[in-house]
């Protein structure tokens, strides 16, 4: 090939591609919702004088043609390529792949946040448990990074501050260690969450620790749906998806859960499969995230009752602790204000368990 | 809007690409300053009004000059095109540091405007003078045609960021200019080369600098690493722009002149400021160095020219002490040089550029430095001045994911890929001619995906030079 033919095939190439990819800017029918994301994409914005001059116009059509960009996840997938296996970075966007398991670099530990989560369950035990007689105990879920960066030498924190700080603000609690406990395969390798399947040893820790007893034994139903976790869409490469499978035996599935996200309660299955292939199929755990939900077990063999402050860890771990109690109340401050609790939950005679993340408790300022 | 942006691309190329080559050659430069008003409105809306008013102001006062040539009344057309440029200057890029100066001095608290800046104002201005300077010396004639005119002082291929082009330079090109397949040809490989430097290496480095600055687990190495990151990211993001500048120059049908050449391979202070940011370099020195005498004068007159041209360049950068300082740095050492350095750099062969590297690293602390005591803070601490630790956990982390691009980058601001291709076209039979003719266009398309991908991932994408 000789230099003519070069320079005419770079330019009509270009002018090709040039055009080709603009036409499909130009024309391509917009998309809505952004699964993979889990997020609405930009529309075309407003066009008025006031704003094209005061340039609000461009910035938000800049971000229009980004969400509506031709083969958009396919051109994410290409840089998280290029930024792992060309560019030999550790991470994208803090995410990093180690054994097939994608983690985010929850890091640092941040103190100020860990001392508020402290001040918010002190406020709770001040407010509605210092004089009643409740059982308290404390837990923390890690997060995939505690077991993913030691292999992979990605930042973490330091997650012995992290247990030591929160310890020692909640030393009217006892402490139950779950970092021993679980393992990086105890979790979904695309998603935050741990897997139920492999959490009944979780569920006897703690309920040993508690005084009550709880299944052994459960049949397990895995879902046909597969599960694109939440940095499976972050990261956008081409990995296998998760599968969902839930534990079922008799108790569970005589189990009454009632959701009161409403105002009034709604009686709401344990597992609702209809989650499967909804945005965030997690959510098929116990009502997913909701602010107040109840767990009645008929079959108990105890009356002993237990409250749950937890995040979105505990929707699929409640299932197997409902097992040893009678009920189980599942709060979760992110979304119902600390201050309205008393209006719905009477502290009395329970066994009240905070089970936070290490995601949730770095970051408090989400607890109301 | 800028270069490296979908909307550039895929929505404003396109178009103004599609009308430029349709429109018979007398529309041409009508479409080029309609596209750049376009392209500058978009940013700035508000500040198209100063451009138009600029570019007439400038038509005018050149056709004034030219009348009077020879007579009184062209000096003044000229003085006026000066004080307009340097008001316009004064008033929107530099108000605010004189009032922030009074008001220390004086104790007085004048408000500050606070101003926006227009994008490129620098740029532009500098182009006008030029050309006004340059018809009462009688370089060339003036310009009869205001769309002519208006397209090269508005010209969107470098109209924010440079090469600042003479109108010398392009005076004939902007009446009569050819377009060929091999000029269009280079123009998209230069500009997807430009875009590549921009996106794929300036905007990583870049980000490593803010990783940096934000972070709390700062050490001696994490600074050093951040001072040759800045370094990198400076040299990548603006002569990024340049390249996409002139390769669009070049598919337009015009010849815009260089403005990086491997500066980071310079021997001395005075061997940069020759590769780096050419086009400033000499305006500076055919507007302001040889007008007050250059180096046919004293030597402390000649010293002085030289303090003064680098404190304007310093200043010309920003509306702040470290610029100015900044700029005093390299006269400092450009003085030195001249003195008695020049002579030991001469016989060094690693030394030399051990030192320059040392100079332009900390000369880019001050550049990027809030303020003079960030800067003097940054320096103790790259020498492990404070409570600083030697190493971070930070640093060990950010240096092994950064650590290709740094490598490719060091690489890559060396002539060595030069160097390569050179070594591969001399390949015997023609072979290395033939892989590279097959390589080239294949190398363009993949470079172009994948600027493609970065950009709709929506990651860090600011430029540098804006500011300025």
């Amino acid at each position: 090939m000789n230099q003519t033919i070069k320079n005419k095939i770079m330019v009509f190439g270009m002018a090709a591609i040039l055009g080709i990819i603009s036409l499909f800017c130009w024309f391509k029918p917009h998309t809505d919702y952004s699964y993979s994301e889990r997020r609405v994409l930009a529309k075309f914005p407003s066009l008025t004088l006031d704003t094209v001059t005061n340039g609000k116009f461009m910035s938000e059509f800049e971000t229009y043609t980004l969400d509506q960009f031709p083969l958009r996840d396919t051109f994410r997938g290409l840089k998280s390529f290029s930024s792992l296996y060309l560019m030999g970075q550790s991470d994208v966007n803090d995410l990093t792949i180690t054994n097939g398991y994608v983690a985010k670099n929850e890091y640092p530990a941040n103190e100020a946040m860990l001392e508020n989560a402290g001040k918010k369950f002190r406020y709770l035990y001040d407010t509605y448990m210092k004089d009643s007689n409740v059982n308290l105990y404390f837990s923390i879920v890690p997060d995939k990074n505690y077991y993913t960066s030691i292999k992979s030498g990605s930042l973490a924190m330091d997650y012995e501050m992290l247990v030591d700080t929160m310890t020692k603000q909640t030393d009217y609690m006892k402490y139950i260690d779950l970092f021993q406990v679980l393992s990086i395969r105890d979790y979904y390798r695309t998603d935050t969450h741990w897997k139920q399947e492999n959490l009944v040893p979780v569920a006897i820790v703690l309920s040993d620790v508690m005084g009550v007893e709880t299944s052994m034994n459960y049949t397990k139903t895995q879902l046909e749906e597969p599960f694109y976790g939440v940095y499976y869409g972050q990261l956008a490469l081409p990995l296998s998806p998760d599968t969902i499978t839930y534990l079922t035996n008799e108790i569970v599935e005589s189990c009454i859960v009632t959701d009161y996200n409403s105002g009034k309660p709604v009686t709401i299955p344990m597992y609702d499969l209809s989650q499967a292939t909804a945005k965030d199929p997690y959510e098929l755990f116990v009502g997913g995230n909701t602010p107040l939900v109840t767990i009645e077990n008929p079959l108990a063999t105890t009356d002993k009752e237990l409250v749950i402050f937890r995040d979105s860890f505990t929707s699929s771990l409640a299932p197997l602790l409902a097992t040893g109690y009678s009920k189980v109340t599942l709060v979760d401050i992110r979304y119902i204000n600390s201050g309205m609790l008393g209006n719905f939950i009477e502290f009395d005679n329970q066994d009240v368990l905070f089970l936070y993340s290490t995601l949730v408790l770095n970051s408090s300022t989400i607890l109301k | 809007m800028i270069f490296s942006s979908i909307p550039f691309l895929y929505y404003f190329l396109p178009v103004v690409l599609l009308l430029y080559f349709l429109v018979p050659k007398r529309l041409k430069n009508l479409v080029l300053l309609l596209s750049s008003l376009f392209f500058y409105g978009w940013g700035e809306p508000k500040y198209v009004v100063i451009m138009v008013i600029s570019i007439v102001v400038g038509f005018v006062l050149g056709h004034l000059i030219e009348v009077f040539r020879g007579k009184g009344l062209s000096k003044v057309f000229l003085i006026l095109s000066v004080i307009s440029a340097i008001c316009m200057l004064g008033y929107f890029k530099y108000m605010d540091f004189f009032i922030t100066n009074i008001n220390a001095v004086t104790g007085l608290s004048l408000p500050l405007l606070k101003i926006t800046l227009p994008i490129g104002i620098s740029f532009y201005l500098f182009q006008i003078l030029s050309y006004t300077v340059d018809v009462y010396r009688g370089t060339v004639p003036a310009q009869k045609n205001i769309i002519h005119f208006g397209a090269y002082v508005s010209c969107f291929p470098q109209l924010i960021a440079g090469p600042i082009v003479r109108y010398s330079d392009i005076a004939e090109q902007l009446s009569s200019r050819t377009h060929t397949f091999e000029k269009t040809a280079y123009g998209i490989r230069r500009f997807i080369m430009g875009l590549s430097k921009k996106v794929l290496l300036a905007n990583a480095l870049g980000e490593l600098c803010d990783i940096f600055r934000a972070s709390d687990d700062k050490s001696v190495l994490f600074y050093w690493l951040y001072a040759i990151s800045f370094t990198l990211h400076i040299y990548f993001d603006f002569s990024g722009y340049s390249d996409m500048a002139i390769g669009l120059g070049k598919i337009f049908g015009f010849d815009f002149i260089e403005n990086f050449n491997h500066p980071y391979i310079s021997k001395s202070i005075t061997e940069f400021w020759r590769r780096w940011h050419i086009s400033l370099g000499s305006w500076f020195r055919d507007y302001v160095y040889i007008p007050l005498g250059g180096n046919r004068v004293s030597k402390g007159r000649w010293f002085l020219n030289i303090l003064t041209v680098w404190m304007l360049t310093g200043f010309w950068h920003g509306a702040s002490w470290n610029f100015i300082v900044w700029g005093l740095l390299y006269a400092a050492f450009l003085v030195l040089e001249k003195l008695f350095l020049g002579k030991y750099l001469k016989n060094s062969k690693v030394w030399c550029h051990i030192y320059v590297m040392f100079i332009v690293c900390f000369g880019f602390v001050i550049f990027n430095a809030t303020n003079l005591g960030e800067a003097l803070q940054y320096f103790g601490a790259m020498f492990g001045a404070g409570s600083v630790p030697f190493v971070s956990t930070e640093f060990t982390y950010y240096l092994g994911s950064f650590g290709f691009i740094l490598l490719l980058s060091i690489a890559g601001s060396t002539p060595l890929p030069m160097i390569l291709t050179k070594k591969i076209s001399g390949i015997k039979n023609g072979m290395g001619e033939r892989i590279l003719n097959i390589a080239e266009p294949i190398i363009s398309v993949i470079l172009l995906l994948l600027v493609t991908a970065y950009l709709v991932d929506g990651s860090f994408n600011p430029f540098l030079y804006f500011r300025f």
